[in-house]
């Protein structure tokens, strides 16, 4: 509250504000890292940039959709789990078709699936051309079902208003959840089936590779994503999402802005879903459940700063760490519930719990408050200004 | 009755019961709550403990399991709903903190379930409740007795509404909250009230499920979306659409997925899910305000020849 | 009997009332005019704890009222006719009355209905229908009568007398003051009929875009020209009033 006053009267004093949150965000990163770097080595480290890069790039495209075009997105599990099955499902079998395997439905039986994928795997580590046109290819054909599955969806969803959208949503991502579950010929419903890896090729490094190629996409979709909201594009989605009525009468056209941003936002989030299942080497649609793909994002992008790229960034990275000590400490700090018999895990529900409403109650713009842009920088508004008060002055004088 | 009508009347009552919970409280604080899910799933797991430890039949826990719920729901209360009705948050935001508090709850639901296994040596994560039933005229009791429970409470919420002054004083607050509060009436005590009675329904109707499916610590999250298209389809304007809503979900699902199966065989029973929510996709696109905005007056005029205006 | 000082309040961040002041006298009628937009609404319903006070004093018999909440405000005594949503549209009018007698007793609440009733006979008459059902001038009365049934010290009228026929609205204003002779209701009404009820009116304000710009005896006000035709389109000549039977065009937010 007091923060809030102190803005009003001072603008170099908010933004000296908010520099100090996103250090001090960070600085308690880095502590936590060093912690947790002394205590289990780098392969916790990868691991947690891992899962951060991942629910990054899930939590920005939810950040798209909801932040910045208020779509209250409840089914973003629907599109993460369809650029997992693309991945699963698809250039495998294509692969597997022209090295004359079996690749219909048998494919994704388990039988079959242990033997064909190992064979694959050996052609995917003899060149890395192949390698890299299997990566390239497995990513662009999970955006592309992601898109589609975002536009399928917007079809019937996108007029209706708030609540009775974000209902819809979640409906239409738990149906496409339980056709993943269930659908055995594609990818082996509930049984998890081995996916080709296109990161064969690094051997032991493997898991660096991997790190790195998520990390840079991660960072890549972070830039799309900044211009893309600071273009006017962007800035016709944010006034959709303050007050569609009055953009309407703009001339905006409401459906079609948000029908493409779902879209993007859904071609995204596949990506990350089959970014993930690459990393994995297996999909397993059973653990591809809402509570991960949904509800987890929903927190970390509550935590972060609805409509903040950089707040989403800063509380993924929060979170995932929070979690992994969790794991971690489990039987050091909370050895008091395993002698009654419960498992600390469940401590993380809690604290996806306990974040959502503490953010919602005592800081409801999140860790880094969404700024807005004006549409010229500063210093040229500050140009304008002075050039106009030059003009005048000449004006007066003469 | 066919063997599908028996589970399909138990499941559809407890789906009635939620699906009327989600509805009442939408109306009176515009709360879509998504805790629903866990206050069911919590009084599954309260009339499981009961029987478990103590015996008996599984509807003498019912009243217990009322009580229960409506702590939950008081709780959600005072620990966020009021806070946020008082800010005039967004309907998103109301929404996003019950989610908060439905992790909240899973992760307390997946803990006591850990206990008593550890603790009782029970086993708390598939549980078939129907096993406690006793058979009624050659059927089970539940199928006879849950609906009878549903419409009893159902009645008495419908007294209490239009025949007790408290009652009168929810639905004017329902109706304009500004000019309730102006003649008196406290609305945060109705909106407590709507709560209790909330949070007991969805536990009661969690319960009631339970007697149909497989009891699980995920059984709410599994089927959430059901009881918001059972509130969706019954248009989200009043208690008893939602509650009929509910119901038809219910009962759409079980007699869909039984024609289903015979038609194509068994592997459809793994998308029985799709059913409801088709319907609820169906009643979205062509009747956005539920069953409440089917115009069935002009309907049945329509139907019968008569034009608008001429007195029947 | 209410007092306004300094009072800045709007809704949400949106501020309206900028230091405004008034002050309504025991058992008087206390009226306040202006054009669309001016904040009147605002002032009643900041008073009644419904839009966002944010800063100044609101003193109810020389106790401090703001930020209450509006169901304490009626336990006080204040009672507070809405412009718009006057009534439970749902309920029907026996409801509504009793639901306006929700602090009273049952049977209080039973007899102070029926004097509704013998006040506004057409109540009587449509005592089991839906409020909703009724017509405007109907609904009007059985707001009136609502705001009545509680016993007030002090009554907020808000444009009474919008959709009302001018043979209806003359009689409401007329109620209006016979409130005040009999009962002695204090009563603070914002209007947009603003040459009748400044006639019955004894103390006048005239806002504009949140501020006042008169205050003073409500009969002077008639005879400030200026002000009156261009805020509140009464037409003056000079001293005389003219044209005494034309309402006013302006005046509703």
């Amino acid at each position: 509250m007091t923060n809030d006053n102190k803005s009003v009267k001072n603008q170099l004093d908010l933004k000296e504000l908010f520099l100090k949150r996103e250090v001090w965000v960070i600085f308690i990163i880095l502590v936590l890292l060093t912690l947790l770097f002394n205590r289990s080595g780098v392969n916790i480290l990868l691991t947690i940039f891992i899962d951060f890069a991942v629910f990054a790039i899930i939590t920005m495209s939810l950040n798209l959709e909801t932040g910045y075009t208020g779509i209250p997105q409840f089914g973003r599990v629907a599109a993460v789990i369809i650029g997992a099955f693309a991945v699963g499902a698809i250039p495998g079998r294509i692969i597997a078709m022209f090295m004359g395997l079996p690749y219909g439905a048998e494919y994704a039986s388990d039988s079959v699936n242990f033997r064909l994928v190992p064979e694959i795997n050996q052609l995917l580590a003899s060149s890395w051309l192949i390698s890299l046109g299997f990566l390239v290819f497995s990513l662009l054909i999970a955006a592309i079902c992601g898109a589609g599955i975002g536009w399928l969806i917007s079809r019937p969803a996108i007029r209706l208003k708030e609540g009775y959208l974000g209902i819809s949503l979640l409906a239409f991502g738990d149906f496409f959840m339980w056709v993943g579950h269930n659908w055995k010929g594609m990818v082996g419903g509930s049984v998890p089936v081995s996916v080709p890896d296109p990161f064969r090729i690094f051997a032991g490094d493997r898991f660096m590779v991997i790190v790195l190629v998520i990390f840079v996409i991660a960072f890549l979709v972070f830039i799309y994503l900044q211009k893309l909201t600071r273009s006017p594009f962007g800035r016709s989605l944010r006034m959709i999402r303050d007050n569609d009525l009055s953009a309407g009468a703009a001339g905006k056209n409401i459906v079609s802005v948000r029908t493409q941003s779902l879209v993007i936002g859904s071609a995204i989030a596949a990506l990350g879903g089959g970014l993930y299942v690459l990393y994995v080497g297996s999909m397993a649609s059973i653990g591809f459940t809402k509570l991960t793909f949904t509800f987890w994002p929903w927190a970390f992008m509550m935590l972060g700063g609805i409509g903040s790229n950089l707040g989403v960034l800063l509380g993924v990275f929060l979170l995932t760490i929070l979690r992994t000590m969790i794991v971690i400490f489990r039987s050091q700090w909370f050895g008091f519930l395993l002698t009654i018999g419960i498992d600390p895990l469940w401590l993380e529900f809690t604290l996806m719990g306990a974040v959502i409403i503490i953010v919602i109650l005592f800081m409801p713009h999140g860790l880094v408050p969404e700024k807005v842009e004006p549409m010229l920088p500063k210093s040229r508004v500050k140009q304008i200004i002075e050039r106009r008060q030059l003009a005048r002055g000449e004006s007066s004088t003469s | 009755m066919a063997p599908w009508m028996a589970s399909g009347l138990i499941y559809s009552s407890g789906l009635a019961l939620t699906a009327g919970s989600i509805t009442l409280l939408y109306i009176v604080t515009r709360t879509f709550n998504f805790a629903v899910a866990s206050m069911a799933t919590f009084g599954f797991y309260i009339a499981y403990t009961g029987i478990s430890l103590y015996g008996g039949l599984p509807y003498q826990y019912y009243p217990l399991v009322f009580i229960f719920g409506s702590f939950l729901g008081i709780v959600c209360y005072f620990g966020l709903n009021r806070h946020l009705l008082r800010r005039q948050a967004a309907e998103i935001t109301l929404m996003m903190s019950t989610l908060g508090y439905d992790l909240l709850l899973l992760s307390f639901i997946q803990m006591y379930a850990d206990f008593l296994t550890h603790t009782y040596g029970l086993f708390p994560r598939r549980v078939t409740l129907n096993v406690h039933d006793f058979e009624l005229f050659g059927e089970r009791a539940a199928a006879i007795i849950l609906p009878i429970v549903t419409i009893l409470l159902l009645t008495l919420l419908h007294f209490f509404l239009t025949r007790t002054r408290f009652g009168v004083a929810m639905r004017a607050t329902i109706e304009n909250p500004v000019l309730s509060g102006a003649s008196g009436i406290n609305s945060d005590l109705v909106y407590m009230v709507s709560w209790v009675i909330a949070g007991g329904m969805a536990s009661v109707g969690g319960a009631f499920m339970a007697m149909a499916m497989t009891g699980t610590p995920t059984m709410g999250m599994f089927t959430i979306p059901l009881m918001f298209a059972g509130a969706i389809l019954g248009g989200l304007t009043s208690l008893y659409g939602g509650i009929l809503g509910g119901f038809m979900i219910g009962m759409t699902e079980y007699a869909g997925i039984f024609y289903l199966s015979q038609q194509l065989g068994p592997w459809v029973l793994g998308y029985r899910m799709g059913i409801p929510l088709m319907l609820m996709a169906a009643t979205l696109l062509l009747f956005p305000r539920g069953l409440a905005g089917i115009p069935l007056a002009k309907l049945i005029n329509s139907l019968v020849g008569k034009k608008r205006g001429e007195s029947a | 009997m209410l007092e306004v000082n300094n009072l800045n309040s709007g809704y949400g961040k949106l501020q309206i009332l900028y230091d405004l002041s008034i002050e309504a006298p025991g058992k008087g009628i206390t009226v306040i005019v202006g054009p669309n937009g001016a904040g009147k609404t605002t002032l009643l319903s900041t008073v009644m704890g419904v839009a966002k006070y944010m800063s100044g004093d609101i003193l109810f018999e020389d106790m401090p009222i703001q930020g209450k909440l509006t169901h304490e405000l009626a336990k006080k005594g204040i009672s507070y006719v809405p412009q718009m949503g006057n009534v439970f549209a749902e309920l029907s009018v026996m409801d509504n009355l009793s639901m306006a007698g929700y602090l009273m007793p049952k049977e209080e609440s039973k007899i102070k209905a029926d004097q509704m009733t013998e006040i506004f006979p057409v109540l009587k008459k449509f005592i089991h229908r839906d409020a909703g059902t009724l017509s405007g001038g109907e609904r009007r009365m059985l707001a009136i009568a609502m705001g009545l049934m509680k016993n007030p010290k002090l009554m907020l009228l808000d444009e009474l007398s919008t959709d009302l026929a001018p043979i209806i609205a003359e009689k409401v204003m007329m109620e209006i003051a016979r409130l005040r002779d009999e009962l002695g209701i204090t009563i603070l009404m914002v209007e947009q009929m603003a040459k009748r009820a400044l006639e019955i009116g004894d103390t006048a304000y005239l806002m504009v875009s949140g501020e006042i710009r008169y205050s003073g005896k409500a009969s002077d006000l008639l005879h400030e020209p200026e002000l009156c035709s261009m805020y509140l389109g009464i037409k003056t000549d000079s001293d005389q009033i003219a044209d005494l039977t034309k309402p006013s065009i302006e005046g509703s937010d």
